[in-house]
């Protein structure tokens, strides 16, 4: 009997450790990743209402918002429903001052802004915390300088940052005794609260933008100004209305004297350098506002310098750019304001890596690491505020950004930008040689590049310049440019193995080959050339703009596939330079990825003037814009499909013939058919997604996974989430001149430990009363590092409180970390004597405390005293009573004895 | 008629050109964004900014020679008639259609075809049930259902958009049984039937607004309409003769009142292909409406010009049309009289 219970319950515990073991090796085989990408279908589709979309989001009716988001009240919705959100840095505003004068020619009329030290002192009439806080609900940092907070430059330069900020906070007061000062000196006057000049009030014309919260931001500045004395005129009015003004009207004519501006930055910017020029001076535009500036001669030579590359060593450029970020603050012909925050919002089951710039849409790697964090697979629907604006085609199809999101997802370049740091790394290529002139000031952060440093970068004679439409040939450097031509870098790009192995396939089933390389080479060349039928003319400037450093290109080796590439453009980042070679020709053209034999019948088409690739060669042809997703292209497309089968074309045959046999060429296009008659669309790409379904009127588009592809879902993955470093500092409390002082500084993702290679620096200052020293943390351990002064730098510490910055920047992400904490700096005498009087306090101490013990003992002994007295006395009490005791004994004796006599 | 026709056209070129300044406008924007594009390209990050200076120079003088802004206003204000008054309405500056098209009659063509799905329907459904219900309340006039409605007809004081707002947050937030807005369920199903099924379950809300809004409010003036015909003398004549109510009414009081209600119902027909913006917007319709707002938003004034245009030929022959269609309805008018 209890044998078959056991039995029953050892079954019982089997099938459960069956059925266990089974879910989970399931679970784990479903989390495992898929070929391409995570999910297996995206639904994009429209919506621009912020309400509607949060309100969709939170129904779950789509999962993510491709677009960013603004408004205070809409983030404080998002946060009580829950969804889940990330923030880039987009759009950024900014006061731009006319700066003619001292009077205006044409009116005759004060501009105090004319004045640098007024501008200067704007930077303390300015609150921007409260800007950024209450007028922008929080969605918004604090923007001094010219470099945007957390990319790059900006944790480079993050301790000069660190100064300037303390230097120019809100001080209102300080501002006005500037302003009221060169006011006088102007020839101002001040009565009853108002400035007065040539015995007019001082008016300032202030062109505030209504769309956004400049508007806001422009009221504030005017009452500020109004505070100041100074007579507000408000001009309100949209960026069309006011741009006629500030951009293409001449300052001199005193129509206005401030403008509440705004710029965006699109991607995360490495090198921020240029922007000193371009904001600053008159080398920044055309346009009579910037050709007014006029700056110090100081910083009109740094920015100069740093404007046109003109430094030989990152130290050199260190140095200019230290002094750029101060003296451009004495410059002011703008003060910056605040750098928004932008929202970007998704329901809280997906994951999906953003752009610190760009956001979702303008990540390049939200393709491969959109999912559903408990699952593989499923669809997601995404909104956007608006699609399919342009038609798509790859050579000059739509600019559209969200259309050029989804065209992201079916094609790939042959290296990817990293969303977090701007830096480039490889996706189709194993490694990169970067040989640079060794003047150039370039440097290089990851693995996969090689930066060779030489006296000088020769290109080869037999290297391809450029594709010659009327000879139908390929002309060499030699032929182009003669012998002994130099170029800046050379690129040497191994490509992946498995790039012509018959893995990589396009979408249609046709094999990547060497032709698709070969033909992006020629028809980048092609179509700006008079003589081919498919010339441009509108896309020569950009083509004539990069054969001005491009010198040439040069196949080292077709399988595996190696490449030449040399240029004159350069970069500080050795990895952004080998892009420039992996890229040059890989077949991602302007607007997508497109395999020869498609792009082929666009070429047809345009031959025969019935379609155009872009816009303007469509209007001069009076044709349409060539769209090879949906649209009367797609019949004329067909048509010239049908064509190239038909006669087996080969465009530029004298070349490409000897990389495309006619078998391939034929199964090529026939692969392109069999795709149209199944999709109903000509748009062929590489990437993990391709497209599916095109729905023009109702604004649709639905992308598929591509389970074929070479890649699996996770190569991306560890930048599904941006690793910014969580910083702390071990505790100081003093400092000892002259005594040399270890602290450590913890680096950590997520509790763990960072791992000192992805680190770029941990750079500390040190801002004590009698300055500042910036010195770099050393690496200890992985997640460890140990700030360590010598006698020599805490000896030039002075007395006081001092504070210590930490910055952490990681090589995975622009972000820095900066920490801060107070300590304590004492002289080494002060200290001694501090410590000797603390002794003698100590010893003082415990001489009253011996007093206070012997008192003690005395007051013990008394006690003891009182308590031998008590006891003394309780003694004779007992005595006495045992005396009486006795007495009454006796006498009670005496008395019985007394007592019995008489009965006798 | 024409002349009526030609200074319409001509007033809409000026204003949607803002006598010319919008020129003005269209290069300082163009300028801007030239510059800001290339400036925030890394591609272009690593050239020489005298060469980005150059390029961004011939892109502009590319741009104002595609957009013809390079030619003064005035003569361009005349080339704008011209080709409208001919119906060649031209390219637009930078709007496409989803062929690829920049012809305005390709892009007024390829949303012409929702608006008048949606707002078509809408006007003709609400025109028939002001129709009737005038005429029913008419003959019940007193009765609890004509109060009933004419106490509803201040729900007009809002517009159709503003009720859509309302029926959103109803049926598509708190009850999730009608979408929130656009054309067709995402993904849009691949059957044709379904599609079709789809589209107008999209309709159901707007189609529901613009009734609440503008149903009370018609039928109210349908209604007094008919009772206003219904008291005329001839009426009163008809009726002391003994002919039987049926065909006074059918004869002596909707024979009558036809011109204007025709009038009414092309008007109401023309007005309702171009579109709503409000609407469209709020329940994402991708529609005429929807075009005209984005036109204005970018000032691309080929777009403006040639919807306006498009109206005031639809009007102008819709005024001929409806002269003639009075005549054969009501024997009374007659020409040259």
């Amino acid at each position: 009997m209890n044998t078959l219970k056991y039995s029953k319950v050892i079954a019982l515990v089997l099938a459960l450790t069956i059925v266990v073991g089974l879910g989970s090796a399931l679970l784990t085989s479903a989390q495992q990743a898929p070929r391409g990408p995570w999910v297996d279908e995206v639904v994009f589709y429209t919506e621009s209402d912020p309400d509607k979309v949060v309100e969709m989001l939170v129904k779950n009716e789509a999962q993510a918002f491709f677009d960013d988001l603004t408004d205070p009240n809409i983030f404080k919705t998002v946060k009580e429903k829950g969804l889940s959100y990330e923030f880039s840095y987009g759009l950024y505003y900014e006061l731009t001052f006319n700066p003619v004068g001292p009077e205006f020619p044409a009116t005759g009329k004060l501009n105090p802004f004319s004045n640098a030290k007024i501008r200067e002192a704007m930077n303390y009439i300015v609150d921007r915390t409260y800007i950024a806080s209450d007028i922008m609900g929080g969605l918004a940092v604090p923007r001094y300088t010219a470099l945007t907070p957390s990319f790059p430059d900006y944790a480079r330069y993050a301790d000069v940052i660190y100064e300037v900020e303390s230097t120019y906070k809100y001080n209102f007061e300080k501002g006005k005794a500037m302003i009221f000062e060169e006011m006088q000196k102007m020839g101002a006057v001040y009565r009853d609260g108002k400035w007065y000049y040539k015995g007019e009030p001082v008016t300032i014309i202030f062109l505030i933008r209504t769309e956004d919260a400049r508007r806001a931001i422009g009221d504030y500045t005017a009452s500020q100004l109004e505070k100041l004395g100074f007579t507000v005129e408000r001009k309100y009015g949209t960026s069309r209305e006011l741009s006629p003004y500030w951009i293409r009207g001449n300052p001199a004519d005193g129509q206005w004297h401030v403008y509440t501006g705004g710029w965006i930055t699109t991607i995360v910017s490495r090198d921020e350098a240029d922007n000193f020029g371009y904001f600053y001076t008159k080398m920044g535009r055309p346009e009579p506002l910037w050709q007014a500036y006029v700056n110090d001669p100081e910083f009109y030579s740094v920015a100069q310098k740093l404007y046109n590359k003109m430094y030989k060593s990152a130290e050199e450029r260190d140095e200019l750019m230290s002094k750029a970020l101060v003296l451009s603050l004495k410059e002011s012909q703008r003060i910056w304001l605040v750098h928004l925050t932008s929202l970007w919002v998704r329901r809280p089951e997906i994951s999906i890596a953003y752009d610190l710039s760009g956001g979702y849409s303008g990540s390049w790697l939200w393709p491969w690491t959109l999912r559903y964090e408990n699952r593989v697979g499923g669809q997601v629907k995404i909104l956007m505020p608006s699609l399919l604006v342009e038609p798509w085609n790859a050579i000059a199809g739509t600019n559209w950004i969200f259309d050029q999101s989804i065209i992201r997802a079916t094609g790939e370049t042959a290296v990817l930008p990293d969303p977090y740091t701007g830096l480039f790394w490889p996706h189709r290529v194993e490694k990169a040689e970067v040989y640079v002139n060794e003047e150039l000031p370039v440097r290089k952060t990851l693995d996969w590049v090689s930066l060779i440093k030489v006296s000088e970068v020769k290109v080869p004679g037999d290297a391809w310049y450029k594709w010659d439409a009327s000879q139908k040939k390929i002309i060499t450097v030699k032929e182009a440019l003669g012998e002994n031509v130099n170029a800046n870098a050379k690129i040497v790009v191994h490509y992946d193995d498995k790039l012509f192995s018959g893995q990589y396939k396009w979408h249609d089933g046709s094999q990547f080959s060497i032709a698709d390389i070969v033909f992006a080479f020629i028809i980048t060349h092609d179509r700006a050339d008079p003589a081919s039928p498919i010339y441009d003319e509108a896309y020569v400037p950009d083509y004539e703009a990069f054969m001005e450093t491009f010198k040439g290109f040069k196949i080292v080796s077709e399988n595996p596939f190696v490449i030449e590439y040399y240029t004159d453009v350069w970069y500080e980042d050795a990895e952004w330079i080998a892009e420039a070679g992996a890229d040059g020709f890989w077949p991602y053209y302007s607007q997508g990825a497109a395999p020869w034999h498609a792009l082929a019948i666009g070429y047809l088409a345009e031959a025969e003037q019935r379609l155009a690739f872009s816009a303007d060669k469509a209007d001069r042809l009076g044709v349409d814009w060539m769209n090879y997703i949906a649209g009367p292209s797609l019949e004329i497309l067909k048509e010239k499909l049908q064509e190239a089968i038909n006669t087996g074309f080969i465009p530029y045959a004298e070349v490409l013939g000897r990389y495309a046999s006619a078998s391939e060429v034929l199964a090529r296009y026939q692969n392109l058919m069999n795709w149209y008659n199944s999709k109903g669309h000509f748009w062929v790409g590489n990437g993990p997604f391709y497209l599916d379904v095109v729905d023009t009127v109702a604004k649709q588009v639905v992308i598929e996974a591509y389970r074929e592809h070479v890649d699996t879902a996770d190569k991306w993955l560890k930048f599904g989430e941006p690793m910014v470093p969580e910083v702390s500092i071990d505790p100081i409390g003093t400092i000892i001149q002259t005594q040399p002082l270890t602290t450590g500084v913890r680096v950590s993702f997520h509790g763990q430990p960072y791992s000192v290679d992805d680190i770029f620096y941990v750079k500390y200052l040190i801002i004590h009363p009698g300055g500042k020293f910036v010195g770099y943390a050393e690496a200890v351990r992985d997640g460890l590092y140990e700030i360590r002064l010598g006698p020599d730098e805490t000896g030039a510490l002075e007395e006081g409180t001092a504070e210590l910055v930490v910055v952490a920047v990681s090589k995975l992400v622009g972000t820095p970390t900066i920490v801060k904490t107070t300590f304590t700096v004492k002289s080494l005498i002060g200290y001694v004597g501090e410590q000797v009087a603390a002794v003698r306090g100590d010893v003082s101490g415990l001489g009253s405390r011996i007093g206070s013990v012997e008192s003690k003992i005395d007051a013990v002994s008394s006690q003891v005293k009182s308590v031998q007295d008590q006891v003394g006395s309780l003694a004779t009490v007992a005595y006495a009573a045992i005396g009486l005791s006795i007495v009454s004994l006796v006498v009670g004796v005496v008395a019985v004895l007394m007592g019995r006599k008489p009965k006798t | 008629m024409a002349l009526a026709i030609i200074v319409a056209v001509y007033l809409t070129i000026v204003i949607a050109n803002a006598g010319g300044y919008v020129d003005e406008i269209v290069i300082s924007e163009l300028r801007f964004n030239v510059y800001e594009s290339l400036r925030t390209n890394p591609a272009y990050k690593g050239y020489p900014p005298e060469e980005i200076k150059k390029l961004a120079e011939r892109i502009i003088e590319q741009e104002i020679k595609r957009m013809g802004l390079d030619q003064h206003f005035i003569i361009r204000s005349f080339n704008y008639l011209y080709n409208a008054l001919t119906l060649n309405l031209g390219r637009a500056m930078k709007m496409f259609s989803s062929s690829g098209s920049n012809r305005v009659w390709d892009i007024i063509g390829e949303r012409l075809p929702t608006t008048v799905l949606l707002f078509t329907t809408a006007n003709v459904l609400i025109f028939a049930c002001e129709l009737l219900l005038g005429l029913l309340l008419s003959r019940r006039y007193g009765s609890k259902l004509d109060k009933t409605i004419i106490s509803l007809a201040p729900l007009s004081s809002m517009p159709g958009w503003f009720y859509g707002i309302f029926m959103i947050i109803i049926f598509a937030s708190w009850f999730g049984v009608l979408p929130y807005g656009g054309l067709v369920d995402a993904p849009p199903p691949e059957e044709p039937l379904l599609y079709a099924l789809s589209v107008l379950k999209h309709m159901v809300l707007p189609l529901l607004s613009w009734s609440v809004a503008y149903i009370p409010i018609g039928a109210y003036r349908m209604r007094t309409f008919f009772l206003m015909f219904s008291m005329e003398d001839y009426v009163e004549y008809a009726r002391a003769r003994g002919v039987p109510p049926r065909i006074i009414e059918r004869k002596y009081v909707l024979r009558p009142v036809l011109p204007p209600i025709i009038t009414d119902f092309v008007l109401v027909l023309i007005s309702s292909w171009m579109g709503a913006i409000v609407t469209e917007r709020v329940f994402n319709w991708p529609g005429v409406g929807t075009l005209m707002a984005e036109a204005i938003g970018i000032n691309d004034a080929p777009v403006i010009i040639g919807t306006a245009t498009i109206f005031a030929y639809l009007l102008g022959v819709s005024v001929i049309v409806l002269d003639v269609v009075y005549a054969l309805v009501d024997p009374r008018i007659k020409v040259g009289e």
